[in-house]
């Protein structure tokens, strides 16, 4: 059977098993070890203590402590990844099993949370190299060891490159002529102009 | 609390390590009764020979199994992360529609992790997913049951 917060694949076995996991666990306490899990995928710290204290009256074992919080993560991150609103959700989860005070009340955290979720996963998207910042100076050369009166303008620019895989800021150095300038600038607008049409 | 010198205990420790990763390497060939005709030969007291008995067989599993990561290793599959793009323009040509894939792929090696960027374009992928897939396949043919069949 398709589901479409796996994307239209079928459920995954071990997501399957855990629904009786997660079944065993009030529906109030669910929510709120939800939230927990939300927290954790938004980067920010997951507190284990509390999602401990949470699962102790389920008298869950710690491996099935740590199935509770993959199963929901799992659940929460690929609804976001395929963009599934909070209905199809619960029901989907009904399916499979999940009682409905907890579909509900899990697709509530979820719908509350949607689109930062989907803004974070759209941040951690595979990005091989950022542009951090421009800095610029413009400067007159007066004259060199070639010529003696050179009199022209020249621009320095310094990219800032984060490489994405070592999360390394790397300064790329540019000396640019006047005209070439003019040429990169004319060209970057036109590479502007392309992009706002199909934003 | 011995009352014995630092380099005996030592030595003492090193020998009964030998004996078990020995007898833990080659088990299969050291059925049950050759364990303690192996140590008999050390000449031990019955009561001594009885013990370290038991601490072989308690043990065996997890040293083999320890063992066995020991065994040096090819980078492994870690994880892969992808995305599509579409190319649409470029500085020199307007109007195109170019697909790629560019994947990151990320390896294990002995606790190293490494990543590899490659890209490619979706005919070569569709190829590459049918060489995987063939691959897979061979395991389901009659040769591959057999060998599994006999391992078993």
């Amino acid at each position: 059977q398709r589901f479409r917060f796996c994307g239209d694949l079928d459920c995954p076995d071990w997501v399957l098993a855990e629904i009786s996991t997660l079944a065993k666990i009030s529906s109030v306490k669910l929510k709120l070890i939800c939230a927990q899990v939300l927290r954790d995928l938004l980067g920010e710290a997951i507190e284990y203590d509390k999602i401990l204290k949470l699962t102790s009256d389920a008298k869950l074992e710690s491996g099935d402590v740590k199935a509770t919080i993959a199963v929901l993560g799992f659940i929460l991150s690929s609804a976001a990844k395929h963009n599934v609103d909070s209905e199809s959700l619960s029901s989907e989860l009904q399916q499979l099993g999940l009682p409905k005070e907890h579909a509900s009340g899990l697709c509530r955290s979820y719908e509350e949370k949607q689109s930062s979720l989907q803004d974070r996963l759209r941040a951690c998207s595979l990005r091989l190299s950022q542009l951090g910042s421009v800095c610029w100076r413009v400067d007159y050369t007066l004259s060199s060891s070639e010529l003696q009166e050179v009199n022209e303008p020249v621009v320095h620019l310094t990219f800032n490159v984060r490489d994405r895989e070592c999360e390394k800021m790397t300064a790329v150095p540019v000396t640019v002529s006047a005209n070439k300038f003019r040429v990169l600038l004319a060209e970057l607008k036109q590479a502007q102009t392309l992009m706002n049409t199909l934003l | 609390k011995l009352n014995i010198g630092v380099d005996t205990i030592q030595h003492g420790v090193e020998g009964l390590v030998y004996l078990l990763t020995e007898s833990s390497k080659l088990m299969a060939s050291i059925p049950f009764l050759d364990f303690q005709d192996s140590i008999h030969v050390l000449g031990f007291s019955d009561e001594l020979n009885k013990s370290l008995l038991q601490l072989y067989l308690d043990n065996r599993k997890e040293i083999r199994s320890i063992l066995g990561e020991l065994a040096p290793r090819l980078p492994s599959y870690h994880s892969l992360e992808w995305r599509l793009d579409v190319q649409l323009a470029t500085r020199s040509l307007r109007q195109q529609i170019k697909t790629a894939v560019t994947m990151k792929l990320h390896l294990n090696q002995n606790e190293d992790q490494t990543a590899q960027v490659l890209q490619t374009d979706p005919a070569t992928l569709l190829h590459l997913i049918q060489q995987l897939e063939q691959a897979l396949g061979e395991m389901k043919m009659n040769h591959c049951r057999r060998i599994v069949r006999n391992m078993k």
